[in-house]
C-alpha cells in the first residue's frame, strides 16, 4: 500500500501527504457510511472541534457518502468510496471520491434530492467535479473559526 | 449487523493515516466497527481493539514512509489486518515491540494468525483474529 493508491481519485492538491490527514477506502455499501462517520468523529475529537461543527460535518459527509452508495455504481459489486479528511489552516477539508458513473442524472432517482443543497448549507464551501477517468469528486470545506491546533 | 466476508470483487477496506496522534483514535474505531460487523463476540472485539491500539502505538516507528497503512478484511467471525508497507525488518520489530512487561507479547497471544511477508513495496504484517465457537 503506497500513497499512490489514492492518486486516481484525488485531485492534484490532495495526493501529497500533509499534516495529519486520514484516508479511507471502503466498498460503497450502506453500512460503511457509519464507519466514515465514526472516523470523522475520532478526527474531530482529536482536533477538539466544537460540537456544532462536528454535527454539521457528520451530516454533510453522510449525505456525500450516501450519494456514492446510492448513485455511483450500477447494480452488482459496489466500487470504492475514497474519503480524505485533512485540516487545512482554519478549515477542515473532506473529499469524497468514487470511480462510478460520474455526474449526471441517474436512472434510480426521480430528480435532484436534498443531499447537495444540504451539503451546500452545512459546509463553508463545496465543489463537485467529474474525475477524468471515471467517477466524481466532492470537496467540502468546513471552517472552524480559528486556527486548528496542529497535531 | 452482520455483513460477512467481503466478496472477492469488492474493493478492499483500507485506512491510511499520517503517523502521529490520530493513528490510534482512527484505527481503533475502524477496527472496532469492522470487528463488530464480522460478528466477533465482545471479548474478541475487545482483543481486536487492543491489537489495533498496539499497532497504532508501535507501527509508526517501523513504517517505510510517513503513514501507517492498514488493509482490513472482515470475514465470517474473523477480521484480518495487513499493516504496511514497513521498512525491512519492521514486521518482526513491530511484533517484538508489542511485548508488554509482565504480560508478554500481546499481539502474539491474541492473534490466531500472525505472519510477516515481504512484497515489492516493503514488508507487511498480517494479523488475523477469529472466533471459533466450541461445541459441547
Amino acid at each position: 500500500m503506497s500513497d499512490n493508491r489514492f492518486s486516481p481519485g484525488l485531485g492534484e492538491g490532495e495526493q501529497e501527504s500533509r499534516g495529519s490527514d486520514v484516508r479511507l477506502t471502503l466498498p460503497a455499501r450502506p453500512e460503511n457510511v457509519a464507519v466514515v462517520r465514526h472516523v470523522l468523529g475520532a478526527f474531530a475529537e482529536a482536533l477538539q472541534l466544537p460540537d456544532p461543527l462536528i454535527e454539521d460535518m457528520r451530516l454533510a459527509v453522510t449525505e456525500a457518502c450516501t450519494n456514492v452508495v446510492r448513485h455511483a455504481y450500477s447494480d452488482g459489486e459496489p466500487g470504492p468510496a475514497e474519503i480524505l479528511i485533512r485540516p487545512e489552516g482554519d478549515s477542515l477539508l473532506v473529499v469524497v471520491t468514487d470511480k462510478g458513473r460520474g455526474l449526471g442524472p441517474s436512472a434510480d432517482s426521480t430528480g435532484p434530492g436534498l443531499g447537495l443543497p444540504l451539503i451546500a448549507a452545512l459546509s463553508h464551501s463545496f465543489e463537485i467535479e467529474q474525475v477524468p477517468d471515471n467517477g466524481a469528486r466532492l470537496r467540502m470545506s468546513f471552517r472552524r473559526g480559528s486556527e486548528l491546533e496542529s497535531v | 449487523m452482520t455483513a460477512g466476508p467481503q466478496s472477492s470483487g469488492e474493493p478492499q477496506t483500507t485506512v491510511s493515516i499520517v503517523a502521529g496522534p490520530l493513528v490510534g483514535p482512527v484505527l481503533r474505531r475502524v477496527v472496532g466497527m469492522l470487528a463488530a460487523r464480522a460478528d466477533l463476540p465482545l471479548d474478541r472485539l475487545d482483543d481486536a481493539v487492543l491489537v489495533a491500539d498496539l499497532i497504532a502505538a508501535r507501527a509508526p516507528a517501523h513504517v517505510s514512509g510517513s503513514r501507517v497503512d492498514v488493509a482490513l478484511e472482515p470475514g465470517a467471525r474473523s477480521l484480518s489486518l495487513k499493516v504496511g508497507p514497513l521498512r525491512p525488518g519492521g514486521g518482526q520489530a513491530l511484533i517484538i515491540d508489542a511485548a508488554v512487561p509482565g504480560v508478554g507479547n500481546v499481539i502474539e497471544q491474541l492473534a490466531d494468525e500472525l505472519s510477516v511477508s515481504p512484497e515489492d513495496s516493503g514488508e507487511y504484517l498480517h494479523v488475523r483474529l477469529a472466533y471459533a465457537a466450541t461445541t459441547a
